[in-house]
């Protein structure tokens, strides 16, 4: 499926197709789409070079090119990319006709955007998301939103030289609405102890259809797949890990350049992550945020507002202690990345106060999701052997029968 | 009579080992750190049990610490040195709730309960200013061995501000001070109030609370000590056998197992 979509992305340009690159944050896919776009999502894009162990090639290339150590990673390895002309192991990323800068949250993400308009010459719409700081949508930042929405839809008649169809777009909707809800049940899944899924490094593999191909059959054939996988993985007790030992709600970006190793660190302690946030940086479906054909343009506006990244952290650490609750988590885990600010900067006040106000035990990691220059597998992997330590003596702790400790907080 | 148990941490730059039983330290050992971590390890194990007076078929148990535990491959277990450092000094210092280890290339706050296990713990991050490889570029830029500059610093007067955020830079900047005249016991006395600033942001994030026990090769540092005692305002525990604090943890854990109860 990734390879088709890549291939298809690669034909585009001697097909005619017009490109539109988008954020995964709150996206515009259906709207794009019922235009007959291909999307091309840069990050993503980013996501597979570092995966693929080429992302520093690309890093260095924009560093080369100026921009310093401390800019995102995604950005580094797309402005990179598109110097070196973008041909990447999976296919070859087409130049834009339209960039659609579909998450303001940040900041360096604006400057991105901007870089690319000034640097290959298509023209950029900025879509200008309110920062969510209620837990519902205020409607005034609803009525904003969908205003700015029409300006983009008459955009795109112009660029595009076709009509605006309502019914297309409500037909689209229908399907990332019926995907969206097979994602919810697959996430929810992690509920069942033990989990029958493993809700970060394998969700991180699943939520590319929810982000990348919405609004298709493709995706909604894909999760009905996986949740009947996920039927059959209970009824045979096929599990993450044959043990599980520590159930985790994970926070924060991956380290793209070295999952697998990252992975193992944990199925060495037997640790499976239950819920996690950042497979939700699409869109928090769990939470209601779902594309509505019955309230098309409003739909679509609350869904963006509620992209995760665009929470306030009250709503994103009270979330969490939901998650931890609810999917019945023994700890947490942040991974936070160097390179963005936007995804961590809060996450070392997260750790405190999940620890202090809440008890959880938790742990906090950095490397990078892009860059493997800041990935230290030695001292990763001996922060979470002491953490998950503690935690295994806790358990054994109490099953001895041992009086709780009181200020204990692992 | 319970057989004997052995802990080896293995740091950056020595190898500690100690041989317990029944909870009597029968015998301890320090050697340095070479390329050579499997034959390092050995020597360690070998030199305390001379000193313990045992043969080795007298230790039922051998656990490993320390960054080279891995490599440790004649021992049955192995055990963060975190957990380690946080059960040897709760076993020298029974109502120790905070843990400072300043090794040579790592800084741990550690916060224990009153059993002696992790209840949090926070590190220096990719970075050695602040460590024991820190004193020993600044005491090699003003031509001491780093066994000298723990007592001169004790005897300065008038204590210079030294930058503790890059070893390399620090280095630069003790020269620099000693290009102006400075005395250096002031240098010195400023380059340990600098790394007992690091220390306190680390030990702040996971709670100061009394008592605290200091741990690692940096722990024989009288100035260091008296920085930091001074930076917590409050006493804090030293022991001789501080620089041994992994080593005893990971005996205690594998005692443990030779026990048969809980082990870390």
């Amino acid at each position: 499926m990734v390879e088709r979509y890549y291939l298809q992305l690669g034909e585009a340009e001697k097909a005619k197709r017009p490109v539109a690159y988008m954020l995964v944050g709150g996206n515009l896919t259906e709207i794009v789409r019922s235009f007959g776009y291909e999307v091309v999502f840069p990050e993503i894009v980013a996501l597979n070079c570092a995966i693929k162990h080429k992302s520093l090639d690309n890093i260095l290339q924009a560093e080369a090119q100026g921009y310093g150590l401390d800019v995102c990673g995604y950005v580094k390895n797309d402005l990179g990319l598109q110097a070196l002309g973008g041909d990447t192991p999976f296919g070859h990323i087409p130049k834009p006709d339209l960039l659609v800068c579909s998450f303001s949250g940040c900041y360096v993400y604006i400057k991105w955007w901007e870089a690319l308009a000034e640097t290959l010459g298509a023209p950029l719409f900025n879509f200008d998301v309110p920062y969510q700081r209620t837990e519902k949508p205020l409607k005034e930042d609803v009525e904003y939103m969908v205003a700015q929405l029409w300006d983009f839809i008459h955009l795109l008649e112009k660029q595009t030289g076709r009509s605006f169809d309502m019914a297309e777009l409500k037909r689209v909707l229908e399907r990332s609405r019926r995907a969206e809800e097979l994602w919810v049940q697959y996430l929810d899944a992690g509920r069942n102890v033990p989990s029958p899924i493993e809700a970060y490094f394998e969700a991180v593999f699943y939520m590319f259809p929810i982000n990348v191909l919405r609004g298709t059959d493709e995706a909604v054939r894909f999760y009905e797949t996986v949740n009947e996988e996920v039927k059959v993985r209970l009824k045979e007790g096929n599990f993450p890990v044959p043990e599980e030992k520590v159930r985790l709600v994970v926070e924060g970006v991956p380290p793209y350049t070295n999952y697998r190793t990252f992975w193992d660190f944990f199925r060495k302690w037997g640790a499976v992550s239950v819920a996690a946030t950042y497979p939700k940086v699409g869109g928090l479906f769990d939470l209601g945020f779902v594309h509505d054909p019955a309230r098309p343009l409003e739909s679509i506006a609350e869904y963006s507002l509620g992209a995760y990244v665009n929470q306030n952290w009250p709503l994103r650490r009270e979330l969490i202690k939901k998650y931890v609750h609810d999917f019945q988590a023994d700890a947490v885990l942040i991974h936070g990345i160097k390179s963005c600010r936007s995804f961590t900067a809060g996450q070392g006040d997260l750790r405190d106060w999940l620890i202090h106000e809440t008890g959880t035990p938790t742990l906090y990691l950095e490397s990078d999701h892009e860059d493997p220059r800041y990935f230290a597998p030695a001292q990763i992997k001996n922060r979470m052997d002491a953490f998950f330590e503690s935690l295994e003596q806790r358990k054994s702790t109490a099953a001895a029968g041992a009086a709780p400790v009181s200020g204990v907080r692992v | 009579m319970m057989k004997a148990a052995a802990g080896i941490d293995i740091g950056s730059t020595t190898a500690k080992c100690v041989i317990l039983r029944d909870g009597e330290l029968l015998g301890k050992s320090l050697n340095p750190v070479g390329v050579n971590i499997v034959r390092d390890a050995e020597e360690a194990l070998r030199l305390a049990l001379v000193d313990a007076r045992l043969d080795r078929s007298e230790v039922a148990f051998v656990t490993g610490t320390g960054y080279g535990r891995f490599k440790i491959a004649f021992g049955q277990l192995t055990v963060t040195e975190i957990s380690c450092h946080a059960r040897g000094a709760h076993f020298l210092f029974p109502r120790t709730r905070l843990v400072i280890d300043i090794g040579g290339q790592d800084t741990k706050a550690i916060r224990v309960n009153e059993r002696g296990e992790v209840a949090d713990f926070a590190m220096n991050d990719k970075c050695a200013a602040g460590t024991g490889r820190f004193l020993d570029v600044c005491a090699g830029a003003l031509g001491y061995d780093v066994a000298e500059i723990g007592p001169l610093s004790l005897e300065a007067r008038h204590p210079v501000k030294v930058t503790s955020t890059c070893t390399v830079f620090a280095e630069s900047e003790v020269t620099s001070h000693v290009s102006r005249g400075k005395d250096p016991k002031d240098i010195l006395a400023g380059l340990h109030a600098s790394i007992a600033n690091r220390s306190l942001s680390l030990l702040q994030r996971v709670g100061i609370e009394p008592e605290v026990t200091f741990t690692g090769g940096v722990s024989r540092n009288e100035g260091m000590v008296r920085a930091l005692s001074g930076r917590l305002h409050m006493p804090i525990n030293v022991s001789p056998l501080s620089q041994y604090m992994g080593a005893i943890g990971a005996a205690l854990a594998g005692a443990d197992r030779l026990r048969g109860g809980t082990a870390s």
